[in-house]
């Protein structure tokens, strides 16, 4: 069937590349194995081996999490110019953005699962022969769209592929509402995470309206920083086609999305320190330390200094342009932005603990590794995918000479 | 009529009355007398005279004369007492005459397995709330047999204050991590500070 | 493999050593299946343990299979035969509780007596109580001292307050699981299915009262204190990697009994009973004391009242 041979040719494709393709395969995998015994530690003496507690019941494994939805979301911003606005130079790369979709998700899912006390047990969430307790729980809420966007993301591009693939022109009618879908539900699996955080009122310091705002502020930032990043790798390393004018477009978007997320920043410190009460206790805790307490505050405020310095950079039109000050901005907010809404959302949220009390968290060893290895797989993820996609859009596969027709 | 005629009425209907009464019963009118809550669910009280190492006192004190004149006591057992701050002393529990009883304010006869009721004579409104389980300690159940401490088996009647003891120990921290103490908070009360500032 | 029919003089000594050897791959999987070699299990239960239903959804039978199940486990793992029970609850039972905080001294006997009587794991330092010291005249929690250690209690100038679960009757963690591996049972009581649990801990974020603990590790429980009279939602030795709380001591509170803490505090400072019913000291407390609860705005509706006289 041209539908196995198109997965077998995609296959193999993604294992046909250079020496220096092959190294990278390696070193990923590498760190992929080395998470992955380190994992197996965690599977054998339980989660005692990371840093958590009690106290802080929830840490570097879902920090990560919260960060790579927001990523996953992000597609959403190549996406919605493409299709909506029917701009072509974005149209040729928007498949990448859903690979960097696809291996988002796949990301966010393996830290939830690291982050398990009971692995073995995942089947208990099926719907029927397990219990989903759907649609009042919102982690439940989260495994469903996580899901669905999963799909939607590895449907849409698989037919658009497999058609040019066969030398066609994928019919727009029959994808274009899932692209509609995707768009809305790309909002959606990032609001409901931050659903998942706001939802409590046991934890004030997440207890805000503004929560879901701020995630997605934040991810339209920190998506773009490494979509650009992603794009200028595959313009230079292969010759697939990536326009200027796509990485103009995503700079300026996450130059908006940063201004409006440091507003939400500013927003959040008014409102709490104006007049500051218990409610203000983790935020106290997260800027200026509390009770002597105060691990998170070097991150936090170097994670502000890095976020308002890529902002100045990019509000800047002539630094924005040049190649290195951008590619300088987006690293500086795709890790300002790592730390302020990883470590720095999900700790403060257990400091103090509702009971008042003051319990620190640092990661292990483990966790770090099993982090590593998990981006790593993310990675090595993408790298395939991307692999076969440029491939399949340049017509480097195809399906018969006959139809080889469409080329980029 | 005039007031006197009526106040003569009034005797005379009184005298008519009384020895209606008297015919009833030969005893003069009972005053109220204490007999628990009604609405309190049923209890047994855990008794406490096996408990106590010189009773039945009688053994000794019938020998000796009673002597009602207030004065701290020279005695063998507890005679000091830490309760009331002079308010009340031995006698005022124990009764004087018979020693194997206690005796409440109105001099009744308290056996000591129901010491309560004398307690209850002064602390009425923990009495009342022991009576229903807001106060006090029941046995082994919350359901079912309904059995009570007595008062006496937390509080020596003769130091009733509850002492200091050592706690148990404090929580332990999640194996593998350590309790970090961070600097003790200090919170100044409002007159502390006001007294700080003025030091200032 | 070769072919029967073809075999000679020199395959029949090649057919015994195959019959040996299959009948020792069979006796060799049936003592692996039998032997408790499954950490702890035989294979079966291990199978049955892997594939076993949520508590409400078990027949009688399944449950009874379960409770088998866990006692060979203890049997195994700790070495001590313990009584798994399922008591039901008792029809017109809703449990309520007070503490009087004026009589608390802050000895921490209940919070001992909780970890002996619940099987809690020493070695995973897991307590469902916690007793928070604050100055007199302060209520705030954030300036409260868990691990206070002088020589004796109570300390003049300070109060105590004993903090467990708090059994509310709108709980956030029952929300917030997402396999509905804790609810609210008849009588009141919040509970967890520990076989059930994934061991995501949303339901730890959710809770305002820091009442839900997690099994970071095994639990280790000396087998001389092992606590043998057990429930299956409530005190029978529970694996690694779920969560658990205060379950009122259901093993004891559905026969009558006092919870274990009640028992344990000198002071009388506990009242426990049935809130249905309007004759309980309970409910005499409700009546006649001011009562309060801890962040009552927050809706949760706790079963669980403060006092002081």
């Amino acid at each position: 069937m041209t539908v196995i041979r198109f997965i077998l040719d995609s296959v193999r494709e993604m294992f046909r590349g250079p020496r220096e393709y092959w190294i990278w395969l390696a070193v990923l995998s590498l760190v992929v194995i080395f998470g992955a015994v380190r994992y197996s530690e965690q599977i054998t003496e339980g989660l005692v081996v990371t840093g958590m507690s009690d106290q802080v019941s929830w840490g570097f494994y879902i920090s990560n999490f919260a960060f790579l939805v927001g990523i996953a979301a992000a597609a959403v911003l190549l996406v919605i110019p493409a299709y909506i606005f029917d701009r072509k130079d974005v149209k040729d790369v928007v498949l990448v953005g859903e690979g960097m979709a696809v291996a988002a998700v796949t990301m966010a899912i393996l830290f939830v699962i690291a982050d398990l006390g009971r692995p073995d047990r995942l089947w208990h969430m099926l719907p029927g022969i397990g219990r989903f307790h759907w649609p009042v729980s919102l982690l439940a809420w989260d495994v469903l769209v996580l899901s669905v966007y999963f799909l939607l993301n590895l449907a849409i591009p698989f037919y658009v592929l497999y058609s040019r693939y066969r030398g066609k022109e994928p019919n727009f009618r029959l994808y274009f509402p899932f692209v509609v879908i995707a768009m809305f539900w790309a909002i959606s699996i990032h609001t409901v995470t931050a659903f998942l955080f706001s939802a409590n009122p046991a934890r004030p310091f997440w207890h805000t309206a503004l929560l879901g705002p701020r995630f997605i502020a934040s991810a339209f930032a920190s998506g773009p920083a490494l979509i650009i990043i992603t794009l200028q790798i595959i313009r230079k390393l292969t010759s697939y086609h990536v326009s200027q004018t796509v990485i103009d477009l995503l700079a300026l978007i996450m130059t908006t999305a940063l201004q409006i997320s440091l507003f939400f920043v500013g927003a959040e410190l008014f409102t709490d320190f104006y007049n500051e009460g218990s409610h203000a206790a983790s935020i106290h805790y997260l800027f200026f330390g509390l009770g002597g307490y105060y691990s998170l505050k070097g991150w936090i405020w170097f994670a502000l200094a890095l976020n308002l310095t890529a902002l100045v950079i990019l509000m800047i039109h002539p630094l924005r342009r040049k190649t290195l000050m951008l590619n300088i901005a987006c690293v500086m907010t795709f890790i300002g932005i790592w730390i302020e809404k990883g470590m720095g959302l999900v700790i403060p949220g257990f400091v103090p603990t509702p009971l008042g009390e003051i319990f620190e968290y640092a990661p292990t060893s483990v966790e770090l590794s099993v982090a590593a290895g998990i981006w790593a797989f993310g990675i090595l993820v993408f790298t395939l995918v991307a692999k076969a996609v440029i491939a399949i859009e340049q017509g480097k596969i195809f399906h018969s000479k006959e139809e080889q027709r469409y080329t980029l | 009529m005039n007031s006197v005629n009526s106040q003569y009425m009034v005797f005379v209907f009184c005298l008519i009355l009384l020895p209606a009464q008297a015919q009833e019963s030969s005893e003069p009118l009972q005053p109220l007398r204490f007999e628990g809550y009604p609405d309190a669910p049923e209890f047994d009280v855990v008794p406490r005279k096996d408990d106590l190492f010189f009773y039945p006192c009688g053994q000794c004190h019938e020998a000796m004369e009673p002597d009602p004149e207030i004065r701290t006591l020279n005695t063998m057992h507890d005679a000091e007492i830490e309760h009331g701050r002079g308010r009340i002393w031995c006698m005022s529990c124990h009764n004087l005459e018979d020693r194997n009883y206690l005796n409440t304010l109105l001099k009744e006869l308290v056996d000591f397995d129901e010491a309560h009721l004398v307690c209850g004579g002064c602390h009425a409104n923990r009495h009342k709330d022991w009576y229903f389980g807001a106060h006090g300690k029941r046995v082994a159940n919350w359901q079912g047999e309904r059995t009570l401490y007595n008062c006496t088996h937390c509080h020596n009647p003769h130091s009733p204050a509850i002492e200091a003891r050592a706690p148990k120990p404090a929580p332990p921290v999640r194996a593998g991590l350590e309790l970090e103490q961070g600097t003790k908070h200090h919170k100044s009360s409002i007159w502390d500070k006001q007294e700080e500032h003025e030091e200032q | 493999m070769s072919n029967d029919s073809n075999s000679g003089k020199g395959c029949g000594n090649f057919d015994k050593a195959r019959r040996n050897f299959l009948r020792g791959i069979g006796l060799g999987t049936a003592a692996a299946v039998a032997q408790p070699a499954w950490g702890g299990q035989t294979f079966q239960d291990a199978f049955a343990d892997f594939f076993q239903k949520d508590y409400r959804r078990m027949s009688a039978e399944e449950i009874e299979a379960a409770l088998d199940r866990i006692e060979r486990k203890a049997q195994a793992r700790y070495d001590v035969e313990i009584d798994c029970q399922n008591t039901p609850p008792q029809s017109g039972v809703v449990y309520g509780y007070a503490i009087n905080i004026s009589r608390c001294k802050g000895y921490r006997d209940c919070v001992h007596a909780c970890v002996k009587e619940n099987n809690l794991g020493r070695d995973s330092q897991m307590q469902y109580i916690r007793v928070l010291e604050m100055d007199q005249g302060d209520f705030n929690l954030e300036h409260s001292d868990h691990y206070y250690d002088p020589e004796t209690v109570p300390v003049e100038g300070k109060h105590y307050l004993p903090v467990q679960c708090m059994q509310c009757d709108d709980p956030p963690c029952v929300k917030a699981c997402p396999v509905e591996a804790t609810w609210m049972e008849p009588d009141g009581i919040v509970v967890v299915d520990y076989d059930w649990c994934i061991g995501c801990r949303y339901c730890m974020a959710a809770c305002p009262y820091w009442a839900r603990h997690f099994n970071w590790t095994v639990p280790e429980i000396p087998a001389e204190e092992m606590n043998t009279n057990t429930h299956y939602l409530g005190n029978r030795p529970r694996p690694r990697g779920v969560v658990e709380k205060c379950h009122f001591c259901i093993h004891r509170t559905r026969r009558g009994q006092q919870p274990a803490c009640m028992e344990a505090c000198p002071t009388g400072s506990r009242i426990f009973g049935n809130l249905l019913d309007p004759d309980s000291e309970i409910r005499y407390v409700l009546a006649n004391k001011q009562v309060f609860r801890l962040k009552e705005d927050l809706g949760t509706e706790p079963k669980f009242w403060y006092f002081s006289d």
